[in-house]
């Protein structure tokens, strides 16, 4: 009988154990779930606000035309200039820092990853990637802009390009890192030299990951306002060319969106969901890189 | 070097493909290796096989110098591979590897295609034309018994193998480029039973051509495929001799403990 009565104990007080135990799991969950929600309900308001309101600005005229004079009837002119400012200035950002981060984070994580250079380059690397972005421009500023005396596309891609390098940098040695020793033995073990071990297989192993860097690293500065301030300005007429200040989407965004003029504010918001639009099209092709697999 | 040791128990009878003498290992402070001597017969399997962490995996990296990829390692004495001492050879280490194949624990293949994955090491070190190629890779494909599985698919990845077959794969690769020496590390771990025996009958295929070392885990394992087996424990070679006399009359008392499974 006290057999029976023991167990019995026993049982009750596992059962209230469990029971407490997923008492506290729907209370963990529950708190997830509030701040998952949270986190998205302010995203769905902008990406809300932004189409709403950029939408109805779309038009052949605000793809093709340059940007108006302020108080023209809103429908006239369009973002080209700016458009193609900001491409040119992110695609000579993005060909000469990639490389230049690739390069480096091979170094890290290949050639030296536990040596004193690697670990200053890495301190300074992590610095420069959380400096504010306007410290930046500022250093372009005072670096190219006041020597030249002139605003000018180069010092803008310049600037981009030294927030591109230090994002780079960092993917590329975690993701080489992240490529198990044992690739890397296997294809020592059959004699090859390190170079060949780096572009044939490690960097090979690792491209989606390093992809994925760089098109972040894209995304990141294609909205990055701060340092084309101080380098690139701003101009309303359309030029293909780096020399001289060159308008681009952010700064026109922001020289738009404070005026008091109608048309310009109504560029300003397409202009912004313009740059949604790429980020978010940049984001979806990243998360389609890295879960590709080899 | 006195081979009436009883490490030395059984006089070998093939010729020595490798001559280990005093080979101490370290990582870092920590000795691994302790004094080592043994001589590998050439066309012979060899298994080394004891408990984790007895320096058996370390001694067989020792044969290719991979623990030169890490600064801290290091390695003292002397390894003879057809006479020539390995560890201070004037080679470059790349020329020394061509002539060693080794096969790790978990399957390693490129992120390439299959018939790459095999081309990768023999471009190497040979020009071969296309056609030559292709019979090269057919060939260790057909070694490795995994040519009737792939042969329609060469171009594919090789991760997209299941793991029994990677493993092959890396067994083909490692003897396309015809090496003297293969190195087998636990190469059946993390294998099921059926690729497991596939593997072992190819073992058996290949010493014919190959002198073979392979650590393993699993003494049923040596005991069907090697002809001679070494036991290791904490860094010491125990025991040395040929397999069916390792097992059915050890000399050491340690030895008899770890293969019956009184110990380990």
């Amino acid at each position: 009988m006290t057999m029976n009565a023991d167990a019995k104990r026993e049982t009750s007080s596992k059962a209230a154990r469990f029971a407490r135990r997923k008492r506290f799991n729907q209370i963990a969950i529950a708190l997830s779930m509030i701040a998952m929600f949270s986190g998205i309900f302010w995203l769905a308001w902008i990406l809300w606000e932004t189409v709403s309101i950029g939408i109805s600005g779309l038009s052949m005229a605000m793809l093709t035309e340059s940007t108006p004079p302020a108080g023209d009837a809103i429908g006239e002119g369009g973002l080209a200039n700016a458009m193609m400012g900001s491409f040119l200035m992110v695609a000579l950002a993005t060909f000469v820092g990639a490389p230049i981060g690739i390069l480096t984070g091979i170094y890290l994580a290949e050639y030296d990853p536990r040596g004193k250079l690697s670990f200053t380059v890495r301190f300074i690397n992590d610095l420069l990637l959380s400096a504010p972005s306007i410290i930046i421009g500022l250093f372009v500023y005072a670096v190219i802009v006041l020597r030249f005396k002139e605003f000018s596309g180069w010092a803008g891609a310049a600037a981009l390009a030294l927030i591109v390098i230090p994002i780079v940098i960092r993917t590329t040695e975690n993701m080489l890192a992240l490529v198990p020793a044992g690739l890397r033995e296997a294809a020592y073990a059959l004699g090859s030299p390190k170079w060949k071990v780096i572009t044939r297989i490690t960097l090979v192993a690792a491209r989606a990951g390093v992809l994925t860097g760089i098109l972040l690293a894209v995304a990141r500065i294609s909205g990055e306002t701060a340092p084309l301030l101080f380098t690139a300005l701003n101009n309303q007429f359309w030029k293909a060319s780096l020399s001289g200040p060159l308008a681009n989407l952010p700064v026109t965004i922001l020289q738009f969106a404070m005026s008091p003029y109608e048309n310009w504010q109504q560029l300003a918001w397409s202009g912004v969901f313009l740059i949604t639009l790429a980020v978010l099209g940049l984001n979806i092709l990243a998360r389609m890189l890295s879960r590709e697999k080899l | 070097m006195n081979v009436n040791t009883p490490e030395f128990s059984t006089a070998l009878s093939a010729p020595i493909k490798i001559a280990v003498r005093d080979l101490n290992f370290y990582y870092g402070k920590f000795r691994a290796l302790n004094a080592i001597s043994l001589d590998i017969p050439e066309h012979c399997v060899t298994a080394f096989i004891g408990p984790s962490g007895c320096g058996k995996s370390t001694l067989l990296r020792t044969f290719n110098r991979m623990f030169e990829l890490y600064p801290e390692q290091r390695a003292e004495g002397s390894i003879l591979l057809d006479g020539e001492n390995l560890l201070t050879s004037k080679q470059d280490v790349a020329l020394i590897r061509a002539r060693i194949g080794m096969v790790f624990q978990k399957p390693t293949p490129f992120p390439m295609s299959i018939f790459d994955n095999i081309a990768f090491g023999v471009k190497l070190f040979e020009n071969l034309s296309r056609i030559e190629m292709e019979e090269r890779v057919e060939w260790a494909l057909r070694k490795a018994a995994l040519w009737d599985e792939v042969k329609d698919k060469l171009s594919q990845s090789g991760a997209s193998l299941s793991g029994g077959q990677q493993q092959r794969l890396c067994i083909a690769r490692g003897i396309a480029i015809k090496p003297e020496l293969l190195l087998l590390d636990e190469p059946c771990s993390a294998l099921d039973p059926i690729s497991t025996a596939r593997i072992e009958e190819l073992i058996a295929e290949l010493k014919k051509d190959y002198t073979v070392i392979i650590v393993t885990h699993n003494m049923q394992q040596a005991a069907r495929v090697s002809d001679y087996t070494a036991y290791m424990y904490l860094g010491e070679l125990i025991e040395f001799g040929e397999t069916e006399q390792m097992f059915l009359k050890p000399t050491r008392r340690e030895t008899e403990d770890y293969i019956t499974g009184r110990f380990g």
